[in-house]
């Protein structure tokens, strides 16, 4: 009875993880098949030829059904998620650390606040900023959409980085102060150190929400000058003929960077949000 | 001069001030790229502003844009289904996300391989969810009619992404696709912080397994949930991309969302004050949303000793 | 020569004041014990002292410099934490090492003074791990030496001993006392174990509430408390508390009056300090009520008592007899013990001189104190 209940978990467990993985195989496997073979009726299921065609053609070699810039939208990705991550942990390390270590006045409310203007759908704060930005310059600029993602990515990075800096005992910084450190020093020489890994993985989240971002960037994005990889996918299905093989190509240039940041990250990030959460 | 910077000075030093200085910067892009636009889209929703005649901007017209959008029988019939999706997806979020907590938990061997696992769709664009299952649920070439095709299922190609109800579970199953992991991951973070004792206590106080579950393990990883809960409702208007890319709203409305319909009603028709209207009470629904998981959070914080 | 003075100390959070006006002197080279129950101030003084909390108002010197608005890297001071707070990122060579790295010394000064600092707590052998490797007891020694090395002015402890266990504990305070003798430096030192405080202090300062309710040396504060808080703190088992009244008729010796119709003269040296009629509370250590053949046998006056043993407690050397005295529990010592029964009924001798008066109202010593 035992065993039986053992075995019927497994099989439940294998049946969950198949179906977490088998969409995201499929695009991947389709990233490497012709349309032709994609389109077949009926359909092929053992692939018979795979290449990478695709990924060669979104690049701008060789045919492609239909002609997308994908390596300037790929550099604009990279540009914007990566400056507005570097500023964001920067704001996000100096606000977690006050969060963290000082007691204030109104600093549940502040950080209630900085929590709820995240909540704001994307597309709601898209309205205004592209007004605002159109008449201040900033619209299809990649200055324009740092500042966004930055904004975007400040509430949840000051939230992991106070969880990381509340584990870290305040003594430390006390014996440091105590041992002929300046505040300052302390912060660099003895809490930064232990809180490394924890803002890293904050970094790295901030980065694959900027990644990942399309709502915003969908309506203040237009041209090469700054389009970046999520909106880019859309211009496969803009035209009458959507170019799926194209399209996965794409989507596994999207997902591999966030798989493996992912895979570096796991670890800190449970621990970081169960902790900003719970201990409070 | 002397005692101004003398003054700035001191109140740079002055323990007293340096929290404010530090949480500074975030409150200022805060404000900056959050705060003023919403105000100035507060104003906008009050005017008949278009895009293609800007001096509309100045014309007040009142609750005219509320008044139009709350008799608009669409807009409610958007509203209703987003209210409905977010319902469904978020409580068989936590109920999936529960029951393959408790799975992976009983598993000894390949744990830490199968939450790795469990955390990729997390970290998925929403846009790519979406394309995925906009692929996987074509009609014509999508692998699910395929596989039903080729198993005899059916012989018709179903209409998965046109049908209004067939195509609000795609979008359903997307979305949880998603976001499930979220609680499993957090849920079984708390079963592995979950003390042995109370658990064998109850054992010997003659509790099955049913009541150990229901009155010690439950209690104890709800804090968990609340804070899956809290993460969830700050992007639940991820669901738009999704949405965007699968079927844009169509065909014909069937799946429109509050939020698609807001960036239909502002961009695409070019009527930013009936889109701004639409989106305040988008954001309305998203505030009042976290607001209830955070306090939540907070309560539980104090039952779990913390200070607030 | 490095006195430590706190005048007139004050702290508050906000509208709550938890340390009240409270003065200390400390000599050079005095070994001072803060102790009191726990929410008493006196980690607060501790760390106003070192310049982790700031002070409401009042004035704290080091030597003769005010170091009232001092950073404590600039009192020159070192302080051992509770939880030691090595930095986890360092092996035990660079924990030792930091303050003299911050201060900008040369290699090899630090190598030197880390050296000497772990030959004399014996750390040589693990200068290369890291904290977590170490056991608690090596821990506490890593910190000890990280504030020798800085040759500070004053040593500052805070419950350094309350994370290790009972054996540990023991031989830890050992090896700080013997440090004291070895550095001559002024420590101030805060722990709510009594025990501690007797054994470690040149004096003790007994804290209760924010304020201080008694200054002086191990033997003083021990034989002549100030007020029933003292009396019942130091000293274990705790001092017996007994109300009674004060019988005495015109130009005799007088009584104290117990429930249960037990009398006991007025010690000698106590009978100017009552007046007939007075409600006190008696303080009795267990020490001075043995069961008869069974106590110290001085000559000094004893007064005869039958008591019944509730319960006994061996403890090899000597056996703690409770009893009771009306509603009032009672401990008392058997020194050479045999098996006792229960409930056995004993005879016991009380050292009459040895008892406290203390006023019922007030709970202050009828002698007053030795501090004035």
């Amino acid at each position: 009875m035992k065993k039986f209940k053992k075995i019927a978990n497994w099989l439940a467990t294998f049946a969950v993880m198949l179906i977490i993985c088998i969409p995201g195989l499929w695009v991947v496997l389709s990233a490497f098949r012709p349309n032709r073979e994609i389109l077949a009726k009926p359909a092929v299921w053992i692939p018979e030829y795979l290449s990478f065609d695709n990924f060669y053609a979104i690049f701008g070699g060789g045919k492609a059904l239909i002609a997308i810039p994908v390596p300037a939208y790929f550099i604009n990705s990279i540009v914007i998620a990566s400056t507005s991550t570097f500023v964001a942990i920067v704001i996000g390390m100096s606000g977690g650390y006050a969060f963290a270590r000082f007691r204030f006045k109104f600093k549940n409310s502040i950080f209630l606040g900085l929590m709820l203007s995240r909540t704001v759908p994307g597309i709601a704060l898209s309205l205004p900023l592209f007004m605002i930005w159109g008449r201040i310059g900033l619209i299809d600029t990649k200055m324009g959409m740092i500042i966004v993602y930055t904004a975007l990515n400040i509430p949840f990075t000051i939230w992991l980085i106070d969880g990381f800096f509340r584990q870290i005992p305040k003594e430390l910084s006390e014996a440091g102060q105590v041992d002929g450190c300046t505040r300052w020093q302390a912060f660099w020489k003895i809490e930064f150190p232990l809180a490394k890994s924890g803002i890293a993985s904050a970094a790295i989240f901030a980065f694959l929400t900027s990644w990942n971002e399309y709502a915003l960037a969908s309506n203040l994005t237009r041209s090469t000058d700054s389009k970046t990889l999520p909106v880019g996918l859309m211009d496969f299905t803009a035209q009458f003929t959507i170019d799926w093989a194209g399209m996965s190509a794409m989507a596994v240039i999207i997902i591999v960077p966030a798989l493996i940041l992912t895979f570096i990250v796991q670890k800190h990030l449970i621990s970081g949000l169960t902790f900003g959460g719970v201990k409070g | 001069m002397t005692t101004i910077s003398l003054k700035f000075s001191s109140a740079i030093q002055s323990k007293k001030s340096m929290p404010y200085l530090l949480i500074l910067p975030a409150i200022i892009v805060i404000l900056g790229v959050v705060l003023v636009p919403l105000l100035f889209s507060f104003y906008t929703s009050f005017t008949p502003f278009k895009l293609t005649k800007p001096d509309s901007l100045f014309v007040f017209i009142g609750f005219k844009n509320y008044i139009r959008i709350f008799s608009d029988m669409a807009f409610w019939e958007a509203f209703g289904r987003t209210v409905l999706f977010l319902a469904v997806v978020i409580n068989l979020e936590f109920l999936l996300g529960l029951g393959i907590a408790l799975m992976i938990n009983k598993i000894t061997h390949g744990q830490r391989v199968l939450r790795t696992i469990m955390m990729f769709p997390m970290m998925f664009s929403p846009i790519l969810v979406g394309f995925q299952f906009k692929f996987i649920f074509n009609d014509n070439i999508g692998i699910l009619n395929n596989a039903l095709q080729s198993l005899g299922v059916t012989d018709q190609a179903i209409a998965w992404l046109v049908d209004r109800w067939l195509a609000f579970g795609a979008i359903s199953f997307a979305e949880i696709w998603m976001s499930t992991s979220i609680f499993a991951i957090l849920l079984l973070a708390g079963l592995f912080s979950m003390p042995q004792e109370p658990l064998e206590a109850a054992q010997v106080d003659g509790c099955n397994s049913w009541q150990i579950f229901k009155h010690i393990t439950l209690p104890f990883i709800m804090p968990f949930a609340f804070i899956a809960m809290t993460i969830r409702s700050l992007d639940v208007a991820r669901a738009y991309d999704i949405v965007d890319v699968m079927t844009g709203g169509g065909p014909a409305g069937r799946t429109e969302l509050l939020w698609t319909m807001i960036a239909r009603t502002g961009f695409d028709n070019a009527n930013m004050g009936r889109a701004n209207a639409m989106a305040y009470v988008s954001i309305i629904l998203s505030i009042l949303f976290t607001y209830y998981f955070f306090r939540k959070i907070i309560a539980a914080r104090k039952a779990m000793g913390g200070d607030a | 020569m490095t006195k430590v003075t706190l005048k007139n100390i004050v702290k508050k959070y906000g509208n709550l004041e938890v340390v009240h006006s409270i003065n200390i002197d400390i000599a050079h080279n005095e070994f001072i014990v803060l102790v009191g129950p726990s929410g008493c101030g006196k980690s607060t003084t501790l760390r106003m002292v070192a310049g982790l909390e700031d002070i409401t108002s009042g004035e704290i010197k080091i030597g003769d410099r005010v170091v009232n608005d001092l950073a404590p890297r600039d009192r020159n001071i070192s302080m051992i934490f509770q939880n030691y707070a090595l930095y986890p990122h360092m092996s035990v060579r660079e924990n030792l090492g930091f303050g003299l790295k911050i201060a900008k010394h040369t290699e090899a000064v630090i190598t030197e003074r880390v050296d000497e600092a772990a030959e004399m707590l014996g750390l040589n052998e693990l200068l290369e791990r890291r904290p977590a490797e170490l056991s608690g007891g090596q821990r506490q020694r890593v910190a000890m030496g990280r504030a020798i090395v800085r040759n500070p002015d004053v040593f500052l402890f805070d419950e350094p001993l309350s994370n290790l266990d009972a054996k540990l504990r023991v031989q830890m305070r050992t090896e700080i006392k013997k440090l004291h003798k070895r550095v001559k430096n002024t420590i101030i030192y805060v722990t709510h174990d009594q025990v501690e405080a007797m054994t470690l202090a040149d004096r003790i300062v007994i804290m209760r509430d924010g304020f201080i309710e008694q200054i002086g040396t191990p033997l003083d504060v021990f034989n002549f408390p100030t007020n029933v808080f003292v009396a019942s703190f130091i000293g274990s088992p705790p001092m017996n508390l007994i109300e009674a009244t004060v019988d005495i008729k015109a130009g005799q010796r007088g009584n104290l009056l117990f429930p249960e119709d037990i009398v006991i003269p007025v010690p000698e040296r106590l009978k100017n300090a009552v007046k007939h009629g007075q409600k006190v509370v008696v303080g009795i250590r267990a020490d001075d009520l043995t069961p008869v053949n069974h106590g110290i046998d001085d000559a000094s006056e004893k007064a005869d008592l039958n008591l019944t043993v509730h319960i006994s407690e061996p403890l090899g050397t000597e056996t703690i007899l409770f009893c009771s005295i009306g509603e009032q529990e009672i401990q008392c010592k058997m020194l050479n013990p045999y098996p006792v029964a229960a409930d056995e009924k004993m005879k016991f001798k009380l050292a009459i001189d040895k008892i406290h008066l203390f006023d019922h109202a007030s709970g202050n010593n009828l002698l007053g104190s030795l501090n004035g």
